[in-house]
Protein backbone atom coordinates (compact mmCIF):
# COMPACT_ATOMS: atom_id res chain seq x y z
CA UNK A 1 0.00 0.00 0.00
CA UNK A 2 1.64 3.32 -1.05
CA UNK A 3 -1.42 5.48 -0.71
CA UNK A 4 -4.29 5.64 1.77
CA UNK A 5 -7.39 7.47 0.61
CA UNK A 6 -9.48 8.76 3.50
CA UNK A 7 -12.96 10.21 3.86
CA UNK A 8 -13.59 12.59 6.75
CA UNK A 9 -17.26 12.40 7.77
CA UNK A 10 -18.30 15.21 10.05
CA UNK A 11 -16.55 18.53 9.67
CA UNK A 12 -17.00 20.29 12.98
CA UNK A 13 -14.20 20.93 15.43
CA UNK A 14 -12.87 17.35 15.34
CA UNK A 15 -13.20 16.86 11.55
CA UNK A 16 -11.39 20.13 10.90
CA UNK A 17 -8.75 19.13 13.45
CA UNK A 18 -8.16 15.90 11.52
CA UNK A 19 -7.78 17.83 8.24
CA UNK A 20 -5.31 20.22 9.86
CA UNK A 21 -3.40 17.41 11.53
CA UNK A 22 -3.12 15.45 8.26
CA UNK A 23 -1.83 18.55 6.53
CA UNK A 24 0.78 19.05 9.28
CA UNK A 25 1.82 15.40 9.62
CA UNK A 26 1.72 14.03 6.05
CA UNK A 27 5.50 13.81 5.82
CA UNK A 28 5.80 12.21 9.23
CA UNK A 29 3.20 9.57 8.32
CA UNK A 30 5.05 8.89 5.05
CA UNK A 31 8.31 8.50 7.00
CA UNK A 32 6.79 6.17 9.58
CA UNK A 33 4.69 4.01 7.30
CA UNK A 34 5.78 4.65 3.73
CA UNK A 35 2.19 5.58 2.90
CA UNK A 36 0.83 8.84 1.45
CA UNK A 37 -2.41 9.91 3.11
CA UNK A 38 -4.84 11.60 0.74
CA UNK A 39 -8.19 13.14 1.73
CA UNK A 40 -10.58 12.20 -1.12
CA UNK A 41 -13.76 13.47 0.52
CA UNK A 42 -14.91 15.52 3.48
CA UNK A 43 -18.53 15.97 4.45
CA UNK A 44 -20.52 18.11 6.86
CA UNK A 45 -24.16 17.52 7.78
CA UNK A 46 -25.60 18.71 4.44
CA UNK A 47 -22.85 18.86 1.84
CA UNK A 48 -19.38 17.69 0.89
CA UNK A 49 -16.26 18.14 -1.18
CA UNK A 50 -15.21 15.12 -3.21
CA UNK A 51 -12.25 14.50 -5.51
CA UNK A 52 -10.63 11.20 -6.38
CA UNK A 53 -7.33 13.05 -6.91
CA UNK A 54 -7.33 14.44 -3.39
CA UNK A 55 -8.42 17.65 -1.73
CA UNK A 56 -6.38 20.39 -0.09
CA UNK A 57 -6.81 20.04 3.68
CA UNK A 58 -6.23 23.70 4.49
CA UNK A 59 -8.64 24.81 1.79
CA UNK A 60 -11.27 22.47 3.23
CA UNK A 61 -10.94 24.06 6.66
CA UNK A 62 -10.93 27.61 5.28
CA UNK A 63 -13.96 26.92 3.08
CA UNK A 64 -15.90 25.55 6.03
CA UNK A 65 -14.86 28.45 8.26
CA UNK A 66 -15.57 31.19 5.73
CA UNK A 67 -18.54 29.85 3.76
CA UNK A 68 -20.11 27.66 6.43
CA UNK A 69 -20.48 24.61 4.16
CA UNK A 70 -18.22 22.33 2.18
CA UNK A 71 -20.31 22.58 -0.99
CA UNK A 72 -18.58 25.95 -1.45
CA UNK A 73 -15.21 24.18 -1.97
CA UNK A 74 -13.87 25.36 -5.34
CA UNK A 75 -14.64 23.00 -8.24
CA UNK A 76 -15.17 19.86 -6.06
CA UNK A 77 -17.94 21.12 -3.73
CA UNK A 78 -21.10 19.02 -3.95
CA UNK A 79 -24.54 18.46 -2.45
CA UNK A 80 -23.88 14.77 -1.91
CA UNK A 81 -24.13 14.08 1.82
CA UNK A 82 -24.49 11.35 4.44
CA UNK A 83 -24.22 7.70 3.38
CA UNK A 84 -24.04 8.64 -0.32
CA UNK A 85 -20.58 10.10 0.17
CA UNK A 86 -19.25 6.58 0.80
CA UNK A 87 -20.51 5.53 -2.66
CA UNK A 88 -19.30 8.64 -4.46
CA UNK A 89 -15.58 7.97 -4.26
CA UNK A 90 -13.05 5.18 -3.85
CA UNK A 91 -11.44 5.13 -0.40
CA UNK A 92 -9.50 2.98 2.06
CA UNK A 93 -10.36 4.38 5.48
CA UNK A 94 -13.31 6.27 6.93
CA UNK A 95 -12.45 8.88 9.54
CA UNK A 96 -15.76 9.29 11.31
CA UNK A 97 -16.09 12.48 13.36
CA UNK A 98 -19.83 13.18 13.38
CA UNK A 99 -21.41 14.42 16.64
CA UNK A 100 -22.20 11.85 19.32
CA UNK A 101 -25.85 10.85 19.44
CA UNK A 102 -26.79 9.00 22.59
CA UNK A 103 -30.42 8.39 21.54
CA UNK A 104 -30.05 6.26 18.40
CA UNK A 105 -26.30 6.54 17.64
CA UNK A 106 -26.94 7.95 14.16
CA UNK A 107 -25.51 8.85 11.72
CA UNK A 108 -22.32 7.25 13.06
CA UNK A 109 -23.82 3.77 13.40
CA UNK A 110 -25.06 3.46 9.79
CA UNK A 111 -21.98 5.13 8.32
CA UNK A 112 -19.68 2.78 10.21
CA UNK A 113 -21.59 -0.38 9.26
CA UNK A 114 -21.69 0.71 5.65
CA UNK A 115 -17.93 1.27 5.60
CA UNK A 116 -17.41 -2.20 7.11
CA UNK A 117 -19.66 -3.72 4.45
CA UNK A 118 -17.54 -2.02 1.82
CA UNK A 119 -14.48 -3.64 3.44
CA UNK A 120 -13.03 -0.37 4.72
CA UNK A 121 -11.25 0.41 8.00
CA UNK A 122 -12.80 2.99 10.32
CA UNK A 123 -11.29 5.41 12.84
CA UNK A 124 -13.82 7.21 15.03
CA UNK A 125 -14.09 9.82 17.77
CA UNK A 126 -17.77 9.09 18.25
CA UNK A 127 -19.16 7.69 21.50
CA UNK A 128 -22.82 7.09 20.64
CA UNK A 129 -22.64 3.78 18.77
CA UNK A 130 -19.92 2.48 21.10
CA UNK A 131 -21.94 3.29 24.23
CA UNK A 132 -25.22 1.91 22.88
CA UNK A 133 -24.15 -0.97 20.63
CA UNK A 134 -20.53 -1.80 21.34
CA UNK A 135 -20.78 -5.52 20.69
CA UNK A 136 -22.71 -5.07 17.48
CA UNK A 137 -20.29 -2.54 15.98
CA UNK A 138 -17.10 -4.33 17.04
CA UNK A 139 -18.62 -7.64 15.94
CA UNK A 140 -19.41 -6.20 12.50
CA UNK A 141 -15.81 -5.03 12.08
CA UNK A 142 -14.49 -8.47 13.00
CA UNK A 143 -16.90 -10.16 10.64
CA UNK A 144 -15.88 -7.88 7.80
CA UNK A 145 -12.20 -8.43 8.62
CA UNK A 146 -11.45 -4.72 8.83
CA UNK A 147 -9.87 -2.54 11.49
CA UNK A 148 -11.97 -0.38 13.79
CA UNK A 149 -10.20 2.07 16.11
CA UNK A 150 -11.71 4.46 18.62
CA UNK A 151 -8.99 5.83 20.91
CA UNK A 152 -10.30 9.39 20.41
CA UNK A 153 -13.70 8.48 21.87
CA UNK A 154 -12.30 8.49 25.42
CA UNK A 155 -10.09 11.18 26.91
CA UNK A 156 -9.30 13.10 23.70
CA UNK A 157 -5.52 13.22 23.43
CA UNK A 158 -4.99 11.16 26.58
CA UNK A 159 -3.91 7.63 25.65
CA UNK A 160 -6.04 5.12 27.53
CA UNK A 161 -7.57 2.41 25.31
CA UNK A 162 -4.54 1.49 23.22
CA UNK A 163 -2.36 2.17 26.26
CA UNK A 164 -4.25 -0.32 28.45
CA UNK A 165 -4.64 -2.94 25.74
CA UNK A 166 -1.30 -2.75 23.94
CA UNK A 167 1.28 -1.08 26.15
CA UNK A 168 0.06 -2.93 29.25
CA UNK A 169 -0.68 -6.18 27.43
CA UNK A 170 1.21 -8.24 30.05
CA UNK A 171 -1.20 -7.13 32.77
CA UNK A 172 -4.75 -7.92 33.77
CA UNK A 173 -6.59 -4.62 34.16
CA UNK A 174 -8.66 -4.75 37.34
CA UNK A 175 -10.22 -1.30 37.23
CA UNK A 176 -9.97 2.17 35.75
CA UNK A 177 -10.93 5.24 37.74
CA UNK A 178 -10.62 8.73 36.44
CA UNK A 179 -11.83 12.11 35.37
CA UNK A 180 -13.16 11.66 31.84
CA UNK A 181 -15.00 14.92 31.29
CA UNK A 182 -13.08 18.18 30.96
CA UNK A 183 -16.04 20.54 31.16
CA UNK A 184 -17.20 19.35 34.57
CA UNK A 185 -13.64 19.28 35.84
CA UNK A 186 -13.24 22.89 34.74
CA UNK A 187 -16.47 23.91 36.50
CA UNK A 188 -15.60 22.08 39.74
CA UNK A 189 -12.02 23.42 39.71
CA UNK A 190 -13.23 26.98 39.41
CA UNK A 191 -15.90 26.50 42.06
CA UNK A 192 -13.11 25.25 44.33
CA UNK A 193 -10.62 28.02 43.62
CA UNK A 194 -13.13 30.89 43.68
CA UNK A 195 -15.83 29.65 46.04
CA UNK A 196 -18.46 30.65 43.46
CA UNK A 197 -21.77 28.95 42.85
CA UNK A 198 -22.38 26.33 40.19
CA UNK A 199 -24.74 28.45 38.05
CA UNK A 200 -22.28 31.37 37.91
CA UNK A 201 -19.35 29.25 36.77
CA UNK A 202 -21.50 27.27 34.32
CA UNK A 203 -22.61 30.50 32.66
CA UNK A 204 -19.02 31.74 32.39
CA UNK A 205 -17.90 28.39 31.00
CA UNK A 206 -20.59 28.67 28.33
CA UNK A 207 -19.39 32.16 27.42
CA UNK A 208 -15.83 30.84 27.14
CA UNK A 209 -17.01 27.98 24.88
CA UNK A 210 -15.87 25.34 27.40
CA UNK A 211 -19.44 24.28 28.17
CA UNK A 212 -22.04 23.82 25.43
CA UNK A 213 -25.20 25.95 25.19
CA UNK A 214 -27.05 22.83 26.29
CA UNK A 215 -24.62 21.48 28.90
CA UNK A 216 -26.75 18.45 29.87
CA UNK A 217 -24.47 15.77 28.36
CA UNK A 218 -21.49 17.05 30.33
CA UNK A 219 -22.92 18.21 33.66
CA UNK A 220 -25.33 15.33 34.11
CA UNK A 221 -22.51 12.83 33.62
CA UNK A 222 -23.86 11.38 30.34
CA UNK A 223 -20.65 11.98 28.40
CA UNK A 224 -18.53 10.39 31.14
CA UNK A 225 -20.97 7.46 31.35
CA UNK A 226 -20.55 6.78 27.59
CA UNK A 227 -16.79 6.68 28.09
CA UNK A 228 -17.27 4.36 31.07
CA UNK A 229 -19.14 1.93 28.81
CA UNK A 230 -16.44 2.11 26.14
CA UNK A 231 -13.65 1.38 28.64
CA UNK A 232 -15.68 -1.39 30.30
CA UNK A 233 -16.13 -3.19 26.98
CA UNK A 234 -12.83 -2.49 25.28
CA UNK A 235 -10.39 -2.74 28.19
CA UNK A 236 -12.06 -4.83 30.89
CA UNK A 237 -14.10 -7.05 28.59
CA UNK A 238 -17.35 -6.29 30.45
CA UNK A 239 -20.41 -6.71 28.27
CA UNK A 240 -22.10 -3.47 29.33
CA UNK A 241 -24.21 -0.81 27.72
CA UNK A 242 -25.17 2.72 28.66
CA UNK A 243 -28.09 1.70 30.87
CA UNK A 244 -25.77 -0.39 33.08
CA UNK A 245 -23.96 2.70 34.39
CA UNK A 246 -25.13 4.44 37.57
CA UNK A 247 -24.97 8.12 36.69
CA UNK A 248 -25.03 11.18 38.92
CA UNK A 249 -23.96 14.56 37.56
CA UNK A 250 -22.59 17.67 39.22
CA UNK A 251 -25.55 20.06 38.89
CA UNK A 252 -26.53 19.66 42.54
CA UNK A 253 -23.03 20.31 43.90
CA UNK A 254 -23.02 23.65 45.68
CA UNK A 255 -20.21 25.82 47.02
CA UNK A 256 -20.97 24.67 50.59
CA UNK A 257 -20.18 21.06 49.75
CA UNK A 258 -16.93 22.15 48.14
CA UNK A 259 -16.06 24.30 51.15
CA UNK A 260 -16.74 21.49 53.62
CA UNK A 261 -14.63 19.08 51.56
CA UNK A 262 -11.79 21.62 51.44
CA UNK A 263 -11.70 21.90 55.23
CA UNK A 264 -10.85 18.21 55.40
CA UNK A 265 -8.32 18.51 52.58
CA UNK A 266 -10.60 16.98 49.96
CA UNK A 267 -11.74 18.10 46.52
CA UNK A 268 -14.96 17.11 44.79
CA UNK A 269 -14.47 15.61 41.31
CA UNK A 270 -16.74 13.86 38.85
CA UNK A 271 -15.21 10.38 38.85
CA UNK A 272 -15.90 7.55 36.45
CA UNK A 273 -15.32 4.13 37.93
CA UNK A 274 -14.95 1.10 35.67
CA UNK A 275 -14.65 -2.23 37.45
CA UNK A 276 -16.39 -5.61 37.18
CA UNK A 277 -18.56 -4.81 40.21
CA UNK A 278 -19.13 -1.12 39.67
CA UNK A 279 -19.84 0.99 36.61
CA UNK A 280 -20.48 4.42 37.99
CA UNK A 281 -20.14 8.12 37.29
CA UNK A 282 -20.61 10.28 40.36
CA UNK A 283 -19.17 13.18 42.33
CA UNK A 284 -16.57 11.79 44.73
CA UNK A 285 -14.17 13.10 47.35
CA UNK A 286 -10.52 12.94 46.34
CA UNK A 287 -7.52 13.87 48.48
CA UNK A 288 -5.80 17.12 47.63
CA UNK A 289 -2.40 16.36 46.11
CA UNK A 290 -3.46 12.89 44.94
CA UNK A 291 -3.32 11.92 41.28
CA UNK A 292 -6.99 12.90 40.97
CA UNK A 293 -6.10 16.48 41.91
CA UNK A 294 -5.95 17.95 38.40
CA UNK A 295 -7.58 21.22 37.42
CA UNK A 296 -8.96 22.90 34.33
CA UNK A 297 -10.18 20.82 31.40
CA UNK A 298 -7.61 18.06 31.94
CA UNK A 299 -8.61 14.40 31.99
CA UNK A 300 -6.88 11.64 33.95
CA UNK A 301 -7.24 7.94 34.55
CA UNK A 302 -5.66 5.51 36.98
CA UNK A 303 -5.38 2.00 35.63
CA UNK A 304 -5.18 -0.68 38.32
CA UNK A 305 -3.18 -3.67 37.07
CA UNK A 306 -2.14 -6.98 38.61
CA UNK A 307 1.56 -6.88 37.72
CA UNK A 308 2.40 -3.22 37.38
CA UNK A 309 0.36 -1.73 40.21
CA UNK A 310 -1.41 1.53 39.54
CA UNK A 311 -0.53 3.57 36.47
CA UNK A 312 -1.91 7.05 35.91
CA UNK A 313 -2.21 8.92 32.62
CA UNK A 314 -3.27 12.51 32.11
CA UNK A 315 -3.90 14.76 29.14
CA UNK A 316 -6.16 17.21 27.39
CA UNK A 317 -9.57 15.60 27.11
CA UNK A 318 -10.96 17.71 24.30
CA UNK A 319 -9.95 20.17 21.62
CA UNK A 320 -9.71 20.04 17.88
CA UNK A 321 -6.07 19.08 17.26
CA UNK A 322 -5.83 17.16 20.54
CA UNK A 323 -8.66 14.79 19.58
CA UNK A 324 -7.33 14.62 16.01
CA UNK A 325 -3.96 13.49 17.40
CA UNK A 326 -5.59 10.34 18.79
CA UNK A 327 -7.35 9.67 15.47
CA UNK A 328 -4.13 10.11 13.52
CA UNK A 329 -2.36 7.72 15.89
CA UNK A 330 -5.08 5.16 15.17
CA UNK A 331 -4.70 5.73 11.44
CA UNK A 332 -0.92 5.28 11.65
CA UNK A 333 -1.32 2.03 13.55
CA UNK A 334 -3.71 0.75 10.88
CA UNK A 335 -1.21 1.67 8.16
CA UNK A 336 1.63 -0.03 10.05
CA UNK A 337 -0.39 -3.22 10.41
CA UNK A 338 -0.95 -3.27 6.68
CA UNK A 339 2.66 -2.88 5.66
CA UNK B 1 9.64 -11.76 70.11
CA UNK B 2 5.96 -12.60 69.76
CA UNK B 3 3.01 -10.92 68.08
CA UNK B 4 -0.71 -11.60 68.31
CA UNK B 5 -2.76 -11.02 65.18
CA UNK B 6 -6.41 -11.32 64.28
CA UNK B 7 -7.04 -11.76 60.57
CA UNK B 8 -10.29 -11.89 58.65
CA UNK B 9 -10.74 -14.73 56.19
CA UNK B 10 -13.32 -15.45 53.57
CA UNK B 11 -15.12 -18.69 54.39
CA UNK B 12 -13.90 -20.69 51.40
CA UNK B 13 -11.69 -23.79 51.08
CA UNK B 14 -7.94 -23.36 51.31
CA UNK B 15 -7.88 -19.89 52.88
CA UNK B 16 -6.29 -20.97 56.17
CA UNK B 17 -3.51 -22.80 54.36
CA UNK B 18 -2.76 -19.62 52.41
CA UNK B 19 -2.33 -17.76 55.71
CA UNK B 20 -0.02 -20.37 57.19
CA UNK B 21 2.30 -20.60 54.18
CA UNK B 22 4.14 -17.26 54.58
CA UNK B 23 4.85 -18.01 58.25
CA UNK B 24 7.21 -20.86 57.46
CA UNK B 25 8.48 -19.22 54.27
CA UNK B 26 9.85 -16.30 56.28
CA UNK B 27 11.14 -18.49 59.12
CA UNK B 28 8.70 -17.47 61.85
CA UNK B 29 7.14 -19.95 64.26
CA UNK B 30 3.45 -20.46 64.72
CA UNK B 31 2.65 -20.59 68.46
CA UNK B 32 -1.15 -20.55 68.45
CA UNK B 33 -3.87 -20.63 65.83
CA UNK B 34 -7.55 -20.30 66.69
CA UNK B 35 -9.87 -20.75 63.78
CA UNK B 36 -13.59 -21.23 64.47
CA UNK B 37 -15.22 -21.73 61.13
CA UNK B 38 -18.78 -21.67 62.44
CA UNK B 39 -18.39 -18.12 63.80
CA UNK B 40 -18.72 -15.25 61.37
CA UNK B 41 -18.44 -11.54 62.13
CA UNK B 42 -20.62 -8.72 60.67
CA UNK B 43 -18.59 -8.72 57.48
CA UNK B 44 -19.49 -12.36 56.92
CA UNK B 45 -15.83 -13.23 57.47
CA UNK B 46 -14.19 -15.79 59.73
CA UNK B 47 -11.71 -14.27 62.20
CA UNK B 48 -8.48 -16.18 62.80
CA UNK B 49 -6.30 -15.54 65.83
CA UNK B 50 -2.58 -16.17 65.39
CA UNK B 51 0.36 -15.93 67.74
CA UNK B 52 3.72 -15.89 65.98
CA UNK B 53 7.27 -16.02 67.29
CA UNK B 54 10.41 -14.91 65.51
CA UNK B 55 12.93 -12.15 64.87
CA UNK B 56 11.54 -8.65 64.29
CA UNK B 57 12.46 -8.77 60.60
CA UNK B 58 10.85 -12.18 60.08
CA UNK B 59 7.60 -11.10 61.70
CA UNK B 60 7.55 -7.88 59.70
CA UNK B 61 7.97 -9.87 56.47
CA UNK B 62 5.07 -12.12 57.41
CA UNK B 63 2.77 -9.17 58.19
CA UNK B 64 3.76 -7.42 54.95
CA UNK B 65 3.06 -10.61 53.01
CA UNK B 66 -0.39 -10.96 54.62
CA UNK B 67 -1.23 -7.44 53.50
CA UNK B 68 0.16 -8.06 50.03
CA UNK B 69 -2.05 -11.15 49.77
CA UNK B 70 -5.04 -8.99 50.66
CA UNK B 71 -5.75 -10.42 54.14
CA UNK B 72 -7.19 -7.79 56.45
CA UNK B 73 -5.42 -7.64 59.81
CA UNK B 74 -8.09 -6.28 62.11
CA UNK B 75 -6.15 -6.51 65.37
CA UNK B 76 -2.45 -6.43 66.19
CA UNK B 77 -1.22 -7.11 69.76
CA UNK B 78 -4.64 -6.41 71.19
CA UNK B 79 -5.02 -3.07 69.40
CA UNK B 80 -7.94 -2.86 66.98
CA UNK B 81 -6.77 -1.25 63.78
CA UNK B 82 -8.96 1.62 62.58
CA UNK B 83 -9.55 3.44 59.36
CA UNK B 84 -11.09 6.84 58.69
CA UNK B 85 -13.93 7.40 56.26
CA UNK B 86 -15.15 10.76 55.09
CA UNK B 87 -18.38 11.40 53.27
CA UNK B 88 -20.61 14.32 52.34
CA UNK B 89 -24.41 14.28 52.41
CA UNK B 90 -26.59 16.84 50.65
CA UNK B 91 -30.34 17.21 51.03
CA UNK B 92 -32.92 17.90 53.74
CA UNK B 93 -30.65 16.32 56.33
CA UNK B 94 -32.16 17.90 59.47
CA UNK B 95 -35.81 17.55 58.44
CA UNK B 96 -35.21 13.92 57.52
CA UNK B 97 -34.42 13.00 61.13
CA UNK B 98 -30.73 13.71 61.55
CA UNK B 99 -30.63 11.78 64.81
CA UNK B 100 -31.92 8.63 63.08
CA UNK B 101 -29.28 9.03 60.34
CA UNK B 102 -26.47 9.23 62.89
CA UNK B 103 -27.83 6.41 65.07
CA UNK B 104 -28.08 4.06 62.14
CA UNK B 105 -24.43 4.61 61.27
CA UNK B 106 -23.26 4.43 64.89
CA UNK B 107 -25.16 1.23 65.60
CA UNK B 108 -22.90 -0.69 63.19
CA UNK B 109 -20.43 -2.76 65.16
CA UNK B 110 -17.02 -1.08 65.42
CA UNK B 111 -18.21 2.07 63.64
CA UNK B 112 -18.37 5.54 65.15
CA UNK B 113 -19.08 9.02 63.85
CA UNK B 114 -16.26 11.17 65.24
CA UNK B 115 -17.08 14.51 63.60
CA UNK B 116 -20.10 16.06 61.96
CA UNK B 117 -20.00 19.43 60.23
CA UNK B 118 -23.19 20.85 58.75
CA UNK B 119 -23.93 23.95 56.69
CA UNK B 120 -27.53 25.08 56.86
CA UNK B 121 -29.07 27.01 54.05
CA UNK B 122 -32.37 28.38 55.38
CA UNK B 123 -35.24 26.30 54.07
CA UNK B 124 -33.02 24.95 51.29
CA UNK B 125 -31.11 21.70 51.26
CA UNK B 126 -28.19 21.52 53.65
CA UNK B 127 -24.75 19.96 53.30
CA UNK B 128 -22.97 17.85 55.92
CA UNK B 129 -19.50 16.39 56.12
CA UNK B 130 -19.21 13.28 58.27
CA UNK B 131 -15.99 11.73 59.60
CA UNK B 132 -16.31 8.11 60.63
CA UNK B 133 -13.80 5.94 62.42
CA UNK B 134 -14.19 2.23 61.90
CA UNK B 135 -12.45 -1.05 62.47
CA UNK B 136 -10.47 -2.11 59.43
CA UNK B 137 -12.49 -3.81 56.71
CA UNK B 138 -15.82 -2.16 57.54
CA UNK B 139 -15.74 0.33 54.68
CA UNK B 140 -18.19 -1.44 52.40
CA UNK B 141 -20.72 -2.04 55.20
CA UNK B 142 -20.64 1.67 56.02
CA UNK B 143 -21.01 2.67 52.36
CA UNK B 144 -23.96 0.30 52.02
CA UNK B 145 -25.65 1.65 55.15
CA UNK B 146 -25.19 5.26 54.01
CA UNK B 147 -26.50 4.43 50.53
CA UNK B 148 -29.57 2.82 52.10
CA UNK B 149 -30.27 5.88 54.31
CA UNK B 150 -29.65 8.24 51.39
CA UNK B 151 -32.07 6.52 49.05
CA UNK B 152 -34.74 6.44 51.77
CA UNK B 153 -34.29 10.13 52.64
CA UNK B 154 -33.48 11.39 49.15
CA UNK B 155 -29.96 12.57 50.02
CA UNK B 156 -27.03 12.90 47.62
CA UNK B 157 -23.92 11.07 48.84
CA UNK B 158 -20.39 12.05 47.88
CA UNK B 159 -18.06 9.23 48.89
CA UNK B 160 -14.30 9.00 48.71
CA UNK B 161 -12.71 7.43 45.65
Amino acid sequence: MDECKVIIMGFGSVGQGVANAISMKKDLIKDKTGVDVKVVAAADSSSSAISQDGLDEELLVNTKKEKGKLSAYPEFGSDVSGMDVLDAVEYDCLIEATPTNIVDAEPAFSLTLKAFEQGKDVVTSNKGHLALKFKEVVGAAEKAGVEFKYEASVGGSMPIINFSRDTLSSCDIKSIKGILNGTTNYILSRMTSEGSDYEVILKESQELGIAETDPTQDVEGIDAACKTVILANSVLGIDATYSDVKVQGISSINSQAIELAKKDDYLIKLIAEVSPDNLQVSPRLVKRGSSYDISGTLNMATVETDLAGDITVMGLGAGSLETASAMLTDLISILRNKS
Amino acid sequence: MRINLVLELLDSPGKLVKVLEPISTFGANLVTVIHKRDYKNDNGMVPVQLTLEGEHEELKNVVDKFEELGFTIIEMDGVVRKEKITTILFGHIVDQDLRDTMDRINELDGVEIVAFDIKLNGEDKSTALINIEADLGKKQIIFNRIAEIASEKDLLVINEV
